[in-house]
């Protein structure tokens, strides 16, 4: 037993999801354990379901708003209950967070006509390059890596609370939603932190299937790369606009 | 020329990532001591003391005199 009681709580990773997950492999037959296929495969339907989400809310904008209530609330779901449920959730989260997804294109193709395409576009082209990174060993994720990335992804996470909760009162953080040289470069370090998140989206899934984990969590991998993408597109569209609008 | 060009992009990076996702990564990336620990047990860190007792970190135990005696 560790002196630390939040070790021996909750293992080495600080993300309660995570740590119950890595348990008594040995259980579970060939055929019952998670593989890199099967993970692939499961993000592929995401994206398919995410893109037919995504299809609506382009036709019908008003789908923007209630697909990012029900898609945020469904992700706190699919984390916060037992992964081996996330094969129910995970599919809806990406059909309705696609309804929002098209909405927000929408509104930013009308101001910036081809802003929509090169978002995609650059989205999928940086999963493409740091899964190479990954996979060849170029970007080597360690605990200090995870330990640096997570926090500044509860730091930004906190900042946007905050400038949520401030829009209430007329006012807000400036420079987050500026398009001047300091706002652009706050997006730039936005969109890196999203991307290096994809990093260990790919090791837990590699190492997923390194431990052989139950199947179901294929689907719990999967969901946790849709997030992540979904959050590196919307901030690339808002640097791209910021970038347009100089 | 916009729309063709990253939606090229976009079509040739699904296609890495279904083909490259699938393979295994190198055994650059899986064979380090450094990796990420997502929750697994580790062994305990156990040391040995000059005269061959084991320490074994986090379990050790006060010694109390007065209940030996």
């Amino acid at each position: 037993m560790s002196k630390h009681s939040a070790l021996n709580t909750f293992g080495r990773s600080g993300n309660p999801a995570f740590t119950r997950n890595f348990e008594n492999t040995e259980t579970y037959a060939q055929s019952e354990r998670m593989t890199l296929d099967g993970a692939v495969n499961k993000t592929a339907i995401l994206l398919a379901l995410c893109f037919a989400g995504a299809f609506a809310g382009w036709n019908v904008p008003a789908l923007a708003m209630p697909g990012f209530i029900i898609g945020t609330v469904l992700a706190f779901v699919t984390i916060f209950r037992s992964p081996a449920k996330a094969g129910s959730t995970a599919p809806f989260y990406a059909a309705f967070e696609g309804m929002a997804l098209g909405g927000i294109t929408v509104f930013a193709e009308m101001q910036y006509p081809g802003i929509g395409i090169q978002a995609i576009g650059l989205t999928f082209g940086i999963l493409a390059s740091l899964l190479f990174c990954y996979k060849s060993g170029i970007i080597k994720p360690t605990e200090n890596f995870r330990l640096m990335i997570f926090s500044a992804t509860m730091g930004i996470a906190l900042l946007y609370l905050v400038s949520f909760i401030m829009s209430f009162f007329g006012s807000g953080i400036g420079f987050i939603h500026s398009n001047g040289l300091f706002g652009i470069g706050f997006s730039l370090f936005v969109v890196g932190i999203a991307a290096l998140n994809l990093v260990l989206d790919f090791d837990f899934i590699e190492e997923g299937a390194e431990q052989g984990l139950p199947k179901y969590m294929e689907w719990y991998g999967a969901f946790s790369l849709m997030v992540t993408l979904v959050w590196l597109y919307i901030e690339i569209l808002r640097l791209l606009m910021k970038l347009r609008s100089r | 020329m916009n729309t063709i060009l990253f939606g090229i992009l976009t079509i040739l990076s699904l296609f890495v990532f279904m083909n490259l996702g699938k393979i295994k990564a190198s055994k650059k990336q899986m064979d380090r001591d450094d990796r990420i620990n997502w929750g697994r047990k580790r062994k305990p860190n156990v040391r040995q003391n000059r005269d061959g007792s084991k320490i074994i970190e986090g379990s050790a135990e006060e010694v109390n005199d007065e209940a030996k005696k």
